[in-house]
């Protein structure tokens, strides 16, 4: 007995039946070649688990060691309140830290990309930072505007230390920048700490300034990257991304260019930035951009300046606040280029190739949405 | 089977699933019925004599009337349903009240439509045991009877498609529409109780529930037709260990018939529409059910887990059960005794008038039964004083 | 901040604020713009209270003061009180309108009057009036509190400037609340579930200005039936 008519499910389980099963029977060379297209399609049609991956093992975490590719996870801009006042993004960031201890294997450390707090409030990163703490892997943090605009980066500094800094790890060189610093807009209209804050928190309030990374942490960065030879694997983190969006939203890094000038003798750089709470993906010559996903709210495309490499998200459904929204890792490579997995809650994972980007959008295009959008 | 026979001759009229049920408009209906199968009287008649037949079973005990009993709401009022020889499965089985307005059936969607569902239970081992269609057929194909009724039908000689396309016909004759909310809706305030019309609107307010249970004069089951994990199974097992094992198993055997047999023997069950899809969104998730007459169909849940409609509410008040593929949909919503009677006394006018009787007594019941218990009542997590997952989040460190 | 201070914004008041006040907790006023001697009973013997029409704002004066020093101190006093009497630039300042059309070329026109030609305080009248409501709905919009929000959550924080809400495909069958719904009950949807507030009355003067704020940014846009 043969069903009348094939469900669409049927006909997506037995593609995928024969798939796999022709997968097993090539030979580890031709294996591995088509592995990476495997894994980028598993991963995307939701196959794969962030961070398991299986049925296709193709990157086992390396156990240390200058030449295997690693993972560290990302979870960004949680945009908390204290905890009378708003129960949903502090659920939220919960769920984000629970993802993220469930990794297995576990990431050699956990990125937060920045605006912990909504409106900068002690109360508010202290709040996060207890959260945060209850990570298992070691935690490294980066600043957002709204961490910094009521006490311009006090508690910060108090809780987390300098905004700006770098490290090394497994051969990897990274770089963390204050990438939100504004020229003073609130001194000339006698604003208070909290209206300056509040001013900064709205995304398209027009009286503040457009985000830099300023003079000074430029020549930090020339400092910084000065000696290092141009294979150097690295990696920048920012919080709004280090180029020209669009600027009604401080989709925007006013010094963008002269940043991506000091990068540019590189031999490719990966620039991983929070702010913008989309998956967005760009390259500009060397350097090649990621965004992250917030924890709290997604924010709608901007009507122009969109990068062509990016794939828009599914539009997220309101009556779930966690559409849109999720936490993710990010696998980087010994030539320095990345691999990133969005762990995006209620929809399938989408998984974004380093060959995507070095192809220049002509390899492993990260598939569409396979949910219905609202 | 006799006695139900009786009951159902008395409830349906015989204008019934011939043509858009009133207030549906007859284009909406169209795109409810397969083109091939039109209904008309013979079809109806031979689907209804099917409906109760337990010849078609294996052993000749079951019929889709055992699970789907006209006297318990059109289901058996257990949490999981029993099949041949004292088999009990993993899903509670949805009452066929209504059925046709769903865009998929089973729990997990796995059926397309009402003729694709009726002929799996029939050879699943567990439910009716029937090795496969063939021997279906060969159980009722020497009677004359069904000779005539199939060629005047479907004038073909019995089959195992037309058999589920006799059933399906039968099926959509069992529009249960007419409750006293229908009457309120139309404009008689007084058709339903003050609680209860508090109760609709927290139903479209604070109790988030029109987000999958929509109601509206087409869809009036109120149901999205879509899945949602809203954490029943998270309760039992660790998901993402079977997730994997969901993988590998289906990697093997990905035909309907193996499908059924998942869904309803292993474990994997409690996988719902993932084992369908392998979407990983849809880990745990299960088909909204509908509503209407859900004063009627207890228990609830696709496990049956749920005696009452309180521990319905308290279920969703507290936010669900926290898992990784919880629908962000559903968070605690800080509903007050009060409020939760109120929307358990809306839900009970759901229930059509001609089964009153059987909703006066289910309130009953159930009303005696949360009086005692409620074990799923957490006021903690409905106030939002402990977050749904904060203890996840804090009890790994 | 309820309706009261919406209905201050959207009635009559502007630089002249004693010329009316437009807001019905007030209790009757005299007539407008003068003091009211039949007010408040305060004051010595030597000077009385005066109390604006508005029933809140108050000024003691000497007997004998002439009344224009009397109207510039109630002004200077209510003024005093009101911070934010200049919510409109403000407003306008922190968040972008969409530009209204140019309908200068009516000017002189016929059409579009009963009586009489267009002019060029018409066609500024138009202007000015649509985007104060506009401008009044942005501040609602970008605004917690004035939405009622239990959680701190402001219609900015999904739709910035507006964007994706489109508002000209209403009617539509919308699949949060499972029917069809027009752009002001999706409105009222956000506000009592992302925002988690209480639902607005039609007459809401809050509600009207969010829809007009919505509705003016998404001018020029072209028609996509269904696709949202």
């Amino acid at each position: 007995m043969s069903p009348r008519h094939k469900s669409i499910e049927t006909k997506h389980m037995q593609e995928r039946a024969q798939f796999f099963s022709a997968l097993k029977s090539l030979d580890r060379r031709s294996f591995l070649k088509v592995s990476a297209a495997a894994f980028g399609a598993a991963a995307a049609s939701g196959l794969v688990t962030p961070h398991a991956f299986q049925p296709v093992k193709v990157y086992a975490q390396g156990a240390g060691g200058k030449q295997e590719p690693f993972s560290f996870a990302y979870i960004s801009d949680s945009h908390l309140y204290k905890r009378t006042l708003n129960d949903r993004f502090i659920n939220a960031l919960m769920r984000a830290v629970d993802d993220v201890n469930a990794m297995d294997p576990q990431p050699d450390f956990v990125f937060y990309g920045g605006d912990l707090a909504q409106l900068g409030q002690p109360e508010e990163l202290e709040l996060g930072a207890q959260i945060l703490k209850n990570l298992k892997a070691p935690l490294r943090v980066m600043v957002g505007e709204h961490d910094w605009y009521y006490d311009m980066g006090e508690k910060w500094r108090a809780l987390f230390g300098e905004p700006t800094y770098s490290f090394d790890h497994k051969g990897v060189h990274f770089v963390v920048l204050n990438s939100v610093v504004e020229k003073d807009f609130w001194t000339a209209r006698g604003l208070s700490a909290m209206d300056r804050m509040k001013t900064v928190a709205g995304l398209d309030n027009g009286v503040q300034s457009p985000f830099s990374v300023g003079a000074e942490q430029r020549t930090w960065l020339e400092n910084d990257l000065k000696g290092k030879p141009a294979t150097t694997p690295l990696v920048v983190f920012s919080h709004s991304p280090l180029y020209k969006l669009y600027r009604n939203w401080n989709f925007w890094t006013d010094d963008a260019e002269e940043v991506q000038a000091i990068l540019r003798r590189f031999r490719q750089v990966c620039v991983f930035h929070g702010h913008t709470h989309q998956m967005l993906t760009n390259r500009i010559g060397n350097i090649h951009f990621q965004g992250f996903l917030s924890t709290a709210w997604p924010w709608p495309y901007a009507p122009q300046g969109l990068p062509e490499l990016t794939v828009q998200m599914a539009r997220p459904d309101p009556f779930n606040p966690n559409d849109g929204c999720g936490d993710g890792a990010i696998t980087v490579h010994p030539d320095g280029l990345a691999d990133i997995v969005h762990n995006l809650w209620n929809r399938n994972p989408v998984t974004i190739l380093r060959t995507y980007t070095a192809s220049n959008g002509k390899k492993d295009k990260p598939e569409a949405p396979l949910r219905r959008s609202y | 089977m006799d006695e139900q026979l009786k009951q159902i001759t008395a409830l349906i009229p015989a204008t019934a699933g011939k043509s858009a049920p009133a207030g549906v408009s007859s284009e909406y209906w169209k795109a409810l019925v397969p083109a091939d199968n039109i209904a008309n009287d013979a079809r109806i008649e031979l689907g209804r004599k099917l409906y109760f037949e337990t010849r078609l079973s294996k052993d000749g005990t079951v019929a889709c009337a055992t699970c789907h009993d006209v006297s318990r709401g059109f289901t058996d009022r257990r949490n999981t349903s029993e099949g041949i020889s004292d088999q009990i499965g993993q899903r509670n089985a949805p009452t066929t009240l209504n059925a046709a307005f769903f865009t998929s059936q089973f729990w997990d969607g796995r059926a397309g439509n009402l003729e694709d569902q009726a002929i799996l239970p029939i050879v699943n081992p567990i439910e009716m045991g029937q090795p496969d269609g063939n021997a279906v057929v060969a159980s009722i194909a020497s009677d004359a009877e069904y000779q005539k009724a199939f060629q005047a039908a479907y004038g073909r000689a019995v089959n195992y498609a037309d058999i589920g396309r006799a059933i399906a016909a039968f099926e959509r004759t069992l529009v249960f529409l007419d409750a006293p909310f229908d009457r309120f809706a139309r404009g008689d305030a007084n058709a339903i109780s003050a609680d209860a019309r508090a109760g609709w609107a927290l139903f479209n307010g604070k109790a988030r529930c029109t987000g999958c249970h929509q109601l509206s004069s087409n869809n009036p089951i109120g149901t999205d037709s879509r899945f949602h994990n809203v954490g029943v199974s998270a309760r039992h097992q660790n998901f993402e260990e079977l997730a994997k094992q969901g993988l590998i198993a289906l990697k093997k055997d990905s035909s309907k018939e193996a499908l059924d047999k998942l869904a309803l023997q292993t474990n994997l069950s409690e996988l719902g529409r993932f084992v369908v899809t392998q979407n990983r969104a849809d880990i745990g998730a299960f088909k909204t059910s509908q509503l209407r007459n859900v004063g009627i169909t207890a228990p609830y849940m696709h496990d049956g887990s749920m005696a009452t409609l309180w521990d319905v509410m308290d279920h969703y008040n507290k936010g669900g059960e926290p898992n990784p593929y919880l629908d962000g949909g559903i968070e605690p919503l800080a509903l007050n005794e009060t409020e939760v009677a109120q929307l358990v006394a809306f839900m009970f006018t759901l229930t059509d008038v001609r089964l009153d009787a059987q909703n006066k007594s289910e309130l009953e019941r159930q009303r005696a039964i949360a009086a005692q218990r409620r074990p799923f009542r957490d006021d903690n997590a409905a106030n939002r004083k402990v977050l749904p997952f904060e203890l996840r989040a804090t009890a790994q460190r | 901040m309820g309706n009261t201070s919406m209905m201050r914004r959207l009635g009559l008041i502007g630089i002249g604020v004693l010329a009316s006040c437009a807001h019905s907790a007030a209790p009757a006023p005299g007539t407008p713009g003068a003091a009211d001697p039949n007010a408040a009973a305060g004051g010595s013997a030597d000077s009385t209270e005066v109390l604006l029409c508005d029933g809140q704002t108050k000024v003691s004066v000497a007997a004998g003061t002439p009344g224009t020093a009397v109207a510039g101190a109630l002004m200077t006093e209510w003024l005093r009180k009101n911070p934010n009497s200049n919510w409109e630039a403000e407003e306008r300042e922190r968040h972008t309108l969409q530009p209204a059309a140019d309908n200068s070329a009516l000017i002189g026109q016929v059409q579009g009057q009963t009586y009489g030609q267009v002019t060029a305080q018409d066609v500024a009248l138009w202007k000015a009036e649509t985007e104060r409501v506009a401008t009044a709905g942005s501040e609602v919009f970008h605004n917690a509190d004035q939405l009622g929000s239990t959680i701190g959550v402001s219609c900015d924080m999904c739709h910035p400037h507006a964007a994706n809400t489109h508002p000209e495909t209403y009617p539509k069958y919308q699949n949060q609340l499972g029917r069809v719904a027009l752009l002001r009950d999706m409105i009222n949807w956000c506000i009592q579930h992302p925002v988690r507030g209480k639902a607005m009355e039609s007459e809401d003067p809050k509600l009207r200005a969010l829809e007009a704020y919505i509705l003016a940014q998404r001018k020029g846009k072209v028609l996509e039936y269904g696709k949202h």
